[in-house]
C-alpha cells in the first residue's frame, strides 16, 4: 500500500472516529422551572453560584419563561440536590428539574426562537 | 387567587422602600443613595439567603440646610418571609440597626437604634413596596417611611438592560415637613441597579446597588 492509499483510508476512518467521540460527548444540561424569578439583579446570584461549581460548563437564565439551564462538563455532572441547593440559596424555589441533551447555547438558541 | 392575596396583603401592609436590600448567600451587595438633604450608603454580606449583617452610613440635612444628622450603622437585614410565586415574587424584610448619631445643634454623639420593615412585591413588569425605618436617640426622632410604585414598558432577557419608571414618596420626622415626591428612572441589568431622578424640590437623585 502506497503513501496515498493509506491516507486515503486513514482520512476517512479518522473522520469516523471523531464523529463517533463527538457524539458520545454529547453536551447534556439540567432545565430547572424556578419561582419567582421576575428580576435580573436579583437573579444573579443563581447564575454566580452555579457558575462556581466545579461540574458546571455553563450557565443560562431566560427571565420570561423562568428557565434557569446548567450544562455539565465533559464527563461530570451534578445532582439535583445540588442545583436545587443553590437555586434556593440564591433565594428562589425550584418547581421542576429537567435532564436534557443539549447544550446550553442550544437551549439558549431554542427559547430565543420561540419568543 | 393567591397571587391576588398576597398582592392585597402587601399593599395594605403599608410600611415603606428599595429593592432586595440583601444579596445572595455568599454575596456582598453595596447601595448607595444620594441627594443634597440625603446621602446613604452601606455595605452587607449575606450569611445565609435569609441574613445579612451590614455597616452603613446616614447623612441626613433639613429642609433649610440649617440642621445636621450623621448616623454611622451596624445593621442586621432579615428577610423574615419571601412568597416565591410563578411569575412574581414578595418579600417581608426586618432591619435592626444600632450606630452612633451626631447632629450640629447638639454636643458629642448619641446611641441611635434604628429598626425597620420593608415590605415588596414585584413582577417582572409591576414594582410595588413600602418602607418604614425607625432613627431614634435621646430627645430625637427621624422616623423615615417611603411608598414606591413602578411599573417597565416591556420585559427583558436576563443579559439586557430593563427600564422602569419609578414613582416614591417619603417622609421623614424632624428634619422636613414635606413629603418628597421624586419619580425616576430604573436601569436594571443583572450585574447592576440604578436610577436616577429629580424630586419635588427640583433636587437630584442618585442610588444604585452593586453586587460582589
Amino acid at each position: 500500500m502506497n503513501h496515498y492509499s493509506r491516507l486515503l483510508m486513514t482520512v476517512p476512518l479518522s473522520l469516523l472516529m471523531f464523529g463517533s467521540a463527538a457524539s458520545s460527548f454529547a453536551a447534556t444540561s439540567v432545565k430547572a422551572s424556578v419561582n419567582g424569578m421576575v428580576c435580573a439583579f436579583c437573579a444573579q446570584g443563581i447564575e454566580r453560584r452555579l457558575s462556581k461549581l466545579p461540574a458546571t460548563q455553563a450557565v443560562y437564565v431566560d427571565l420570561k419563561r423562568k428557565v434557569v439551564a446548567v450544562e455539565f462538563k465533559e464527563g461530570q455532572t451534578l445532582d439535583a440536590k445540588t442545583i436545587t441547593a443553590e437555586i434556593v440559596d440564591a433565594g428562589y424555589n425550584v418547581t421542576k428539574l429537567e435532564t436534557v441533551e443539549q447544550s446550553v447555547a442550544e437551549i439558549k438558541a431554542e427559547m430565543k426562537a420561540k419568543k | 387567587m393567591r397571587r391576588l392575596a398576597v398582592f392585597i396583603t402587601m399593599v395594605l401592609s403599608a410600611g415603606l422602600a428599595a429593592a432586595a436590600p440583601m444579596g445572595f448567600k455568599g454575596s456582598v451587595m453595596t447601595m448607595g443613595d444620594f441627594g443634597p438633604n440625603w446621602k446613604e450608603s452601606w455595605v452587607n454580606y449575606a450569611l445565609t439567603a435569609r441574613d445579612a449583617i451590614g455597616v452603613g452610613g446616614l447623612s441626613m440635612r433639613s429642609d433649610d440646610g440649617t440642621r445636621t444628622r450623621r448616623l454611622a450603622e451596624l445593621n442586621y437585614t432579615r428577610l423574615l418571609k419571601r412568597w416565591n410565586l410563578a411569575d412574581a415574587q414578595a418579600n417581608v424584610w426586618l432591619f435592626a440597626g444600632v450606630g452612633d448619631i451626631r447632629g450640629n445643634d447638639f454636643g458629642g454623639s448619641k446611641l441611635a437604634l434604628a429598626p425597620g420593615v420593608q415590605v415588596d412585591y414585584e413582577t417582572t413588569r409591576v414594582y410595588l413596596a413600602a418602607t418604614a425605618r425607625l432613627y431614634r436617640a435621646t430627645d430625637l426622632n427621624h422616623d423615615f417611611a417611603s411608598v414606591r410604585a413602578g411599573f417597565s414598558f416591556y420585559e427583558a432577557d436576563y443579559d439586557e438592560i430593563q427600564p422602569w419608571i419609578v414613582l416614591e414618596a417619603r417622609r421623614m420626622r424632624g428634619l422636613s415637613d414635606k413629603t418628597e415626591i421624586t419619580p425616576m428612572l430604573r436601569l436594571i441589568h443583572n450585574r447592576y441597579f440604578v436610577e436616577l431622578g429629580v424630586n419635588s424640590t427640583r433636587q437630584a437623585r442618585a442610588s444604585f446597588m452593586y453586587i460582589f
